[in-house]
C-alpha cells in the first residue's frame, strides 16, 4: 500500500474521516467541508490525501461506499462507517487522545 | 438521497481497471463542482473559484495511481473468487445432472472405464515389457552374441569358437558362455527341481551382478575340476532358506555331488530370467569341438562402441577363424544384437499392435460417450440457449461442459484403473510365455500417469464435441425448434451418423482380427500330434548322477522300479521313459552316419571324413526311449517292432525311426535294417541297427511339420539330458497323479519331479495364440457392445426426431411394416458403410497378425463374411428396437404433442 511522507498525518486524517462519517453518511466534498468548519479553519486539508485516506479505509473495510444522488440532484459517491469502522474510530479516537495530551504534556513542561 | 447499502456489492462484477478509473473521474469532478459553487457563493468570478477548487484538490494523477494501486490486487483477488466459484458452481450443476439422469452417468463413465481400463492395462505391458530398461547397469552396451551358419542361420557357440573370439575381438570389455538346465537341488534329505546356469568366467561381470550376500565365484572355482559351489537368486533363498544368511556355506546334493552354496544374488537381476542359480562351468572342462553348439554368448561392450561396430568386429573375427579352420567348423559368420532387442524381439511389434487395438476400443468408447452427450445436447440446446441469452459467453458454456465430462472421466478413470489392476492380475495368472519379462510387471507410476492423461484427453475431447454441438448454429432457431422437436436439425445426425460408422468399421477391424486368431486356433488345437491327447500323466524326473560306467544300469534299475510302482497304480495301462518326448526341450539333433553293417568300429579321428560324404549321412532328432514309450504315448508301430526285453546293454544296439525320416532318407521304404551312427551325439559310438518303423510325433509347435527323429534305446545309450520323463496312459489323470506322488519317493526321495497332465502340455504350446485370441476376443466383443449400443442410440434419436414426420405418413396410411422398414433403412446404411470402411482397414490390419496364424490367410474370406454378417445382423437388431417404437407411434398423440 503506498504511503504518505508522514504516518502521524495518515492516522490523523483517518481518525478525522472516521468521526465525520460517525454522524452519517457523506459524500467527499461534505466530509471535506465539516472537517474544515469543525476544525474552525485552523485544519486545512489537502483534497486529494482526503480522497487517499477514503479509499484506504475503504479497502481496509472500515467505511463502505454507494454511489447516490446528492441534495442539488448530482451523482455523488457516499461514504457510511462498518461496524468495523466504528470499533476502529473508539480505539483510535483513545490513542489519539492519550498521545494529543502526552504530546501537550511535554510542550507545557518546557 | 441514498442507495441501500449493499446493493452495490451485490451487483459488482468483478471491476476493471478503466472502471476505477471512471469512478474515480466522477468522484472528483463532483468534488471540484461542489467547490467551485461554494467559491462562486462567496463572491469569486467562474474563472478564479475553477482555478482556486483545483488548486485546493491537489495532484489528481498521484490520487489516480494511489487508488488503482490499492485497487488491482483487490479486484484481481476478486476475479480469482469469481472464478471458482463459478467452477464450484459448475461441478454442482454437474453433480446435480449425473444424479438427474444415473443411467446417462453409468454408461458414460462405465464406458470410458472399459477404454481407459483395456488401454491402461495393455500399456502397463509394453511399460513392463518394452520401455523398462534392463535391470543391469549401462544396459545400452550389453549385446548377444551369435553364429552364423551357411544358410544365415543363428549358430549357438562352440568352446574354441568362443575362446578364438575372446581372444581376438577388440570391441568387448567382456564376453561370457552360458547355458540353462535343469537340475536336482537336495537340502536335508528333500529334493527341489530348480533351473540351474552353468556359466563361463566373465559372465557377472558382463551383467555387472555382485551378490547381496556371500561372495562371487574366484577364479579357484573355475579351474577344471575345482570343487562345486554355486550361487542362488533371492527367490530360491527366500523359498528354501527363509532367507537365513546361514545359507552361505552350506552343502547341498545335486545327485550325488555335493555343492557349496557361495552367495545369494540380488532380486530382479536374474539372467536368464527365470534362472534359480549359478555355477561355474570351467570345472567339467571344455569341448574340443567346433561343431558343439551348446552355448548362449551374452557380452559388454566397451565405452563408446555401437552395437554395429561390434557386429563388424564379431563378424570379421569368426570369418577370419572358418578361413583359418575350413570346414571344422560350420559358423561361417557372427553378429552381435542389442540384449534388449534379443529378449523383446518380434513381441515388440505384437504389443504394440496390442497397444494400438486397445486404443482403438478407448475411440469406440470416446465416439459412444460424444454420442450419449450429443444426444443430451440437443435436449439441452434450450438450456444452454438461455444461458447464453441472459449473457453467459462461449468460454463460460465450453468450462460448464469440460466439468461435466472431467467428472465422468474421473470416474471413467477411477474405473479404468480397477479394470487394468485386475487385467493385470490376469496377465500375471496367465504368464503367457509370449511375453518376456512378465514377472517384472507392475502397476508403477508411469502406467498411472498415462491413465490420467489419457482420460484427461478424453475429457477434453468430449468437452470440445459437446461445446461444439451445444453452441453451434442459431440459437434462436434452437430456442423455437426445441418447442416442437427437442433435438437438433440433421447437421447433428449427420455428426451422430459419422461416429457410429466409425466405430463400426473399429469393431470390423477388431472382430475380424479376433476371427482369425479363432480359426487359426481351432485348426492347431484340431492337429493330429501323432501322440494320446487324453488321458495320460507325465512325470519329469531329475536324474543327476554322474556319467561313468555303471550310469547306465544305475538308470535303468531305477527307472524300471519307478515304471513298476506306476503300473500299480489303479487305471494305468503302460508306462514309458524318455528323455525328449515332443513337448520337452531335451532332444538334439544332428547329422547321423549311414553304415555298411553293424559290425564297424568308429573312431572320433575317422568321423570327420565319413561326415564330408553327404551320400552316407542324414539329419534327425536324437532321443532315447524304452519300448513301453511308444504304447504309453500311443504312438503307433508302422512296420517291424519296438525295443523289447531282448535289447540289453552290451548287446547290439538298436533303433527306431519315425516316418518322416523313413520317407525322407530311405524313399524306397527299405530303411528297415539299416545301420545308422550319430557320430558324437552322446558320446557313445556303437552303431545301431534299424528295428522299427513308427509314427510321426508334432514337437513343441503344434504348427510346425514333424521332424524326422531316431529313437535310441534307453537301457542302452545314455542320452543327452538329466531330464526323464515317466509317460504314464492313466484313465484317471488326477488319481494317477496322486498316487504317483505319493509312491514314487519310495524309491528314491531325492530325485525331484514334477507332475503334468497331457492337456496341460498341449494347452501351454499353444500359450501365444490362446493369449492373443482371449486378449483380441475380449477386445472385439466389448468393441461389438459398444458399436451395438451406439447404433441402437442413434437410431432411436433419429426416430425421436423425425416422429412428427412418422406420424403424418402413418396418419397418411403408411402401414407398420413401411415404418419399420424405413427406420431399418437407416440402420442398415449405417452398418454398410461401417462394415466395408472397416473390412478394408482390417486387410491392411490383420497382416501383422501373420506370425500368429496356423493355416488361415490374414485375408481368410469367412473370418471376414463372418464378422460382416454378424455385425450387420447385429445393427439390424439394434435398430429394429426403435423402429418398431416408431411403428407403434399413435399420429394424434405425437402431433398433438408438438
Amino acid at each position: 500500500m503506498p504511503r504518505d511522507a508522514s504516518d502521524l498525518l495518515h492516522g490523523t486524517l483517518d481518525v478525522l474521516v472516521l468521526k465525520t462519517l460517525s454522524w452519517g453518511a457523506m459524500h467527499g466534498y461534505a466530509i471535506a467541508e465539516w472537517i474544515e468548519r469543525r476544525g474552525g479553519g485552523d485544519l486545512v486539508i489537502v483534497d486529494a490525501a482526503l480522497y487517499k485516506a477514503l479509499h484506504r479505509l475503504e479497502e481496509s473495510g472500515a467505511i463502505t461506499s454507494e454511489w447516490g444522488l446528492s441534495d442539488n440532484k448530482r451523482r455523488a459517491k457516499y461514504y457510511s462507517l462498518t461496524t468495523r469502522g466504528r470499533a476502529r474510530l473508539r480505539s483510535e479516537s483513545e490513542t489519539w487522545k492519550r498521545y494529543a495530551l502526552a504530546v501537550g504534556r511535554i510542550i507545557e513542561s518546557s | 438521497m441514498q442507495v441501500p447499502s449493499g446493493v452495490r456489492r451485490a451487483f459488482r462484477l468483478p471491476a476493471s481497471s478503466g472502471q476505477i478509473t471512471r469512478d474515480l473521474e466522477d468522484e472528483v469532478a463532483f468534488h471540484v463542482a461542489m467547490r467551485v459553487q461554494s467559491l462562486e457563493r462567496a463572491g469569486l468570478s467562474h474563472d478564479d473559484a475553477i482555478a482556486q477548487a483545483q488548486r485546493k484538490f491537489g495532484d489528481v494523477q498521484d490520487l489516480h495511481d494511489y487508488c488503482v494501486a490499492l485497487e488491482v490486487p483487490h479486484m484481481q483477488r476478486a476475479q480469482a473468487r469469481e472464478r471458482l466459484s463459478s467452477i464450484a458452481q459448475d461441478l454442482r450443476f454437474a453433480l446435480r445432472q449425473m444424479r438427474r439422469s444415473p443411467a446417462f452417468a453409468l454408461i458414460a463413465s462405465l464406458t470410458l472405464a472399459l477404454g481407459v481400463g483395456a488401454t491402461t492395462a495393455i500399456f502397463s505391458v509394453v511399460n513392463g515389457v518394452v520401455l523398462k530398461p534392463l535391470p543391469f547397469s549401462d544396459p545400452q552396451q550389453l549385446v548377444q552374441l551369435w553364429g552364423i551358419d551357411a544358410n544365415g542361420r543363428h549358430l549357438h557357440f562352440a568352446d574354441p569358437t568362443f575362446d578364438h573370439l575372446l581372444a581376438e575381438n577388440h570391441t568387448l570389455s567382456a564376453a561370457a558362455e552360458y547355458n540353462t538346465g535343469d537340475m536336482s537341488f537336495s537340502t536335508n534329505g528333500t529334493a527341489t527341481r530348480v533351473t540351474a546356469a552353468g556359466v563361463s568366467k566373465e559372465f557377472f561381470r558382463v551383467l555387472n551382478v555382485r551378490p547381496e550376500l556371500g561372495r562371487s565365484f574366484a577364479p579357484e572355482d573355475q579351474q577344471k575340476g575345482s570343487p562345486m559351489v554355486i550361487l542362488i537368486s533371492h527367490g530360491l533363498w527366500m523359498r528354501l532358506f527363509g532367507g537365513s544368511e546361514s545359507v552361505i556355506g552350506t552343502i547341498i546334493k545335486s545327485g550325488e555331488t555335493p555343492i557349496t552354496i557361495i552367495g545369494v544374488l540380488p532380486a530382479g537381476k536374474e539372467f536368464p530370467a527365470g534362472t534359480d542359480a549359478w555355477y561355474p562351468r570351467e570345472p567339467f572342462g571344455e569341448a574340443t569341438s567346433y561343431t558343439a553348439h551348446n552355448w548362449n554368448v551374452i557380452a559388454r561392450v566397451k565405452d563408446g562402441v555401437t552395437t554395429e561396430a561390434a557386429t563388424r568386429d564379431v563378424s570379421m573375427v569368426l570369418r577370419r577363424l572358418h578361413a583359418a579352420v575350413g570346414d571344422a567348423t560350420w559358423t561361417l559368420d557372427g553378429t552381435a544384437i542389442p540384449l534388449r532387442d534379443q529378449i523383446i524381439g518380434s513381441v515388440k511389434v505384437l504389443l504394440l499392435l496390442i497397444l494400438g487395438a486397445s486404443a482403438v476400443l478407448l475411440l469406440i468408447a470416446c465416439a459412444n460417450v460424444a454420442n450419449l452427450l450429443i444426444a443430451r445436447m440437443a435436449v439441452r440446446e434450450s438450456e444452454i440457449a438461455v444461458r447464453v441469452a441472459i449473457g453467459a459467453g462461449r468460454g463460460r458454456i465450453a468450462q460448464q461442459l469440460l466439468i461435466e465430462t472431467s467428472l465422468l472421466a474421473a470416474v471413467g478413470c477411477l474405473g479404468g484403473m480397477v479394470i487394468a489392476a485386475a487385467g493385470m492380475k490376469m496377465l500375471l495368472v496367465l504368464r503367457p510365455a509370449l511375453i518376456p519379462r512378465v514377472g517384472e510387471l507392475s502397476l508403477d507410476w508411469r502406467v498411472l500417469v498415462f491413465a490420467v492423461v489419457i482420460s484427461a484427453a478424453t475429457a477434453v475431447a468430449l468437452a470440445l464435441v459437446a461445446a461444439w454441438r451445444g453452441t453451434a448454429g442459431d440459437l434462436r432457431a434452437a430456442l423455437s425448434q426445441s418447442q416442437r422437436t427437442q433435438g437438433g436439425g440433421g447437421a447433428s445426425y449427420r455428426v451422430r451418423g459419422s461416429l457410429v460408422v466409425v466405430q463400426l468399421a473399429m469393431t470390423v477391424v477388431l472382430l475380424i482380427g479376433a476371427g482369425l486368431l479363432a480359426r487359426s486356433f481351432v485348426g492347431l488345437m484340431s492337429i493330429d500330434p501323432g501322440f494320446r491327447t487324453h488321458g495320460m500323466v507325465v512325470a519329469g524326473t531329475v536324474f543327476d548322477e554322474p556319467r561313468d560306467t555303471n550310469y547306465i544300469g544305475r538308470r535303468s534299475v531305477y527307472y524300471q522300479q519307478l515304471a513298476e510302482r506306476a503300473l500299480a497304480i489303479p487305471g494305468v495301462t503302460s508306462v514309458g521313459i524318455s528323455d525328449a518326448p515332443p513337448f520337452s526341450n531335451g532332444s538334439s539333433n544332428g547329422e547321423f552316419l549311414v553304415l555298411d553293417n553293424a559290425g564297424i568300429k568308429l573312431a572320433p579321428s575317422a568321423l570327420e571324413g565319413m561326415f564330408n560324404d553327404k551320400a552316407r549321412t542324414g539329419y534327425a532328432t536324437y532321443r532315447t526311449a524304452t519300448g513301453g514309450y511308444f504304447k504309453a504315448m500311443g504312438i503307433p508301430v508302422l512296420s517291424g517292432r519296438v525295443f523289447d526285453a531282448t535289447d540289453r546293454a552290451g548287446g547290439p544296439e538298436v533303433a527306431v525311426i519315425n516316418a518322416a525320416l523313413a520317407h525322407k532318407r530311405w524313399p524306397n521304404g527299405d530303411a528297415m535294417g539299416k545301420v545308422i551312427e550319430f557320430g558324437n551325439i552322446d558320446g557313445d559310438l556303437t552303431p545301431m541297427t534299424i528295428v522299427g518303423i513308427v509314427g510321426d510325433t508334432r514337437e513343441q509347435d503344434l504348427a510346425a511339420d514333424p521332424l524326422p527323429a531316431v529313437y535310441v534305446d534307453f537301457d542302452q545309450r545314455p542320452g543327452n539330458s538329466n531330464e526323464m520323463f515317466v509317460i504314464m496312459a492313466a484313465t484317471n489323470e488326477a488319481g494317477a497323479i496322486a498316487a504317483a506322488r505319493r509312491a514314487f519317493p519310495q524309491v528314491r526321495a531325492d530325485v525331484p519331479m514334477r507332475f503334468l497332465t497331457v492337456e496341460d502340455i498341449i494347452g501351454r504350446s499353444v500359450d501365444s495364440q490362446r493369449f492373443m485370441l482371449l486378449l483380441v476376443g475380449i477386445f472385439g466383443a466389448v468393441a461389438l457392445l459398444l458399436a451395438t449400443l451406439g447404433v441402437y442410440s442413434v437410431i432411436s434419436y433419429l426416430v425421436a426426431q423425425r416422429g412428427r414426420e412418422i406420424s403424418i405418413r402413418v396418419a397418411l396410411g403408411a402401414s407398420a411394416p413401411q415404418i419399420v422398414h424405413l427406420v431399418l433403412k437407416q440402420g442398415v446404411t449405417l452398418s454398410l458403410v461401417g462394415a466395408i470402411i472397416g473390412g478394408v482397414a482390417a486387410l491392411a490390419a490383420t497382416r501383422v497378425l501373420k506370425r500368429l496364424l496356423y493355416q488361415v490367410s490374414p485375408t481368410d474370406p469367412i473370418a471376414f463374411a463372418t464378422v460382416l454378417v454378424v455385425l450387420c445382423g447385429v445393427a439390424l437388431v439394434a435398430s429394429y428396437v426403435p423402429a418398431r417404437r416408431a411403428a407403434a407411434f399413435e399420429p394424434m398423440d405425437v402431433l398433438r404433442g408438438g
